[in-house]
């Protein structure tokens, strides 16, 4: 006997998700769903974040690490309220795990909320937490060709970093061939050559984060 | 999963795996829940469609499949996992294209302005059993 289902596999996690963007957009939260290979430099984006924008904004963020809590300890300084997932083997934050972790933040009292998923580029594009929109960050030292090897998440994030700029001379990265390979896939996303270590092209993201608050 | 408020007290929640692992998880909830409405008593065949760009190794698929189902009534089953091919759709002039190079322009009239109809598919069609 053969049964018709037709039913999206993800289904649970999307419902989890629907309802994750329902309340944020009830308690007007911008939450932004970090994504990037391991050692892209999600942490030092976001040390650079809440520095500039840690005061001015009430900002939270999520740590999503396989292991330990170093990157929230890098971040404890600025005061914020940090939650760690240890996913202990999983490449991904699902929508589940954002849900239950919502609860330690007063989202009445929030304006944006970075989630700094596991480091991966293929598994956490498909799971939807329920984020007001993904973020890409990619390094110089990674190589050109990430746009056109994981398609899926640069044409789903609504902006795309392109971080470590200042190490270009130092590595065969063909800016030329990234911007082409990203433009082809996503037609004006915008982009941010920058170094999160020293200062080069922070402005321009720094305006852009501005920009997502006022308009939200 | 642990999940540490102010990287203090420390709260085991739920566990999360690789995603073959906990998509073949959701699978197998889907899976058993149509088996026991239709009172199966063994699934002998399950069939899915996974889009090329959700990037699934239906390898490491089928291995995460097995090992969820075992000691159910689905633990026979055999899985046909069928990659659907990328299509696009220009909402300009309306043709319809097959990439495999994911470039998002129309080769008709240039236009930017495509949406994807075929390669994200992440769906279970039907399952087979008596």
């Amino acid at each position: 006997m053969e049964i018709k289902i037709m039913k999206n596999i993800l289904d649970r996690n999307q419902n989890k998700a629907n309802e994750v963007r329902g309340m944020l957009a009830g308690k007007n939260v911008i939450m932004v769903n970090i994504i990037s290979s391991p050692g892209a430099g999600k942490t030092t984006l976001l040390e650079r974040t809440c520095e500039r924008f840690g005061t001015e904004f009430r900002l939270g963020v999520v740590e999503g690490d396989v292991t330990t809590d170093r990157d929230a300890q890098r971040l404890k300084k600025y005061g914020i309220p940090i939650v760690v997932i240890n996913t202990e083997g999983g490449c991904h934050l699902d929508s589940y795990s954002i849900s239950k972790v919502l609860n330690f933040f007063d989202l009445d009292n929030l304006d944006m909320l970075f989630v700094e998923n596991v480091g991966n580029l293929i598994c956490p594009t498909q799971f939807d937490l329920g984020e007001t929109f993904k973020l890409a960050v990619v390094s110089t030292t990674e190589g050109d060709d990430k746009p056109a090897k994981y398609p899926m998440l640069f044409r789903e994030a609504k902006a795309v970093i392109l971080n470590k700029i200042d190490l270009l001379p130092y590595t065969n990265f063909s800016l030329e061939n990234f911007r082409s390979d990203l433009f082809n896939l996503n037609p004006g996303i915008p982009l941010f050559e920058l170094s999160c270590t020293g200062s080069d092209g922070l402005d321009s993201w720094y305006k852009w984060i501005l920009e997502q608050i006022s308009n939200h | 999963m642990i999940c540490r408020p102010e990287c203090s007290s420390q709260e085991y929640v739920r566990n999360s795996y690789m995603h073959e692992i906990r998509i073949a998880e959701d699978l197998k909830a889907i899976v058993l829940e149509a088996a026991e409405k239709a009172s199966l008593s063994v699934v002998t065949r399950v069939d899915v469609n996974f889009g090329q760009l959700i990037q699934i190794v239906p390898d490491i698929f089928e291995f995460a499949f097995r090992e969820t189902v075992r000691n159910t009534i689905a633990e026979n089953a055999e899985v046909i996992i069928e990659i659907i091919p990328v299509r696009l759709k220009c909402m300009n002039c309306g043709k319809v294209l097959h990439s495999n190079e994911f470039q998002f322009v129309c080769h008709e009239c240039g236009s930017t302005d495509m949406k994807i109809i075929n390669g994200k598919e992440l769906f279970v069609k039907s399952i087979e059993g008596e």
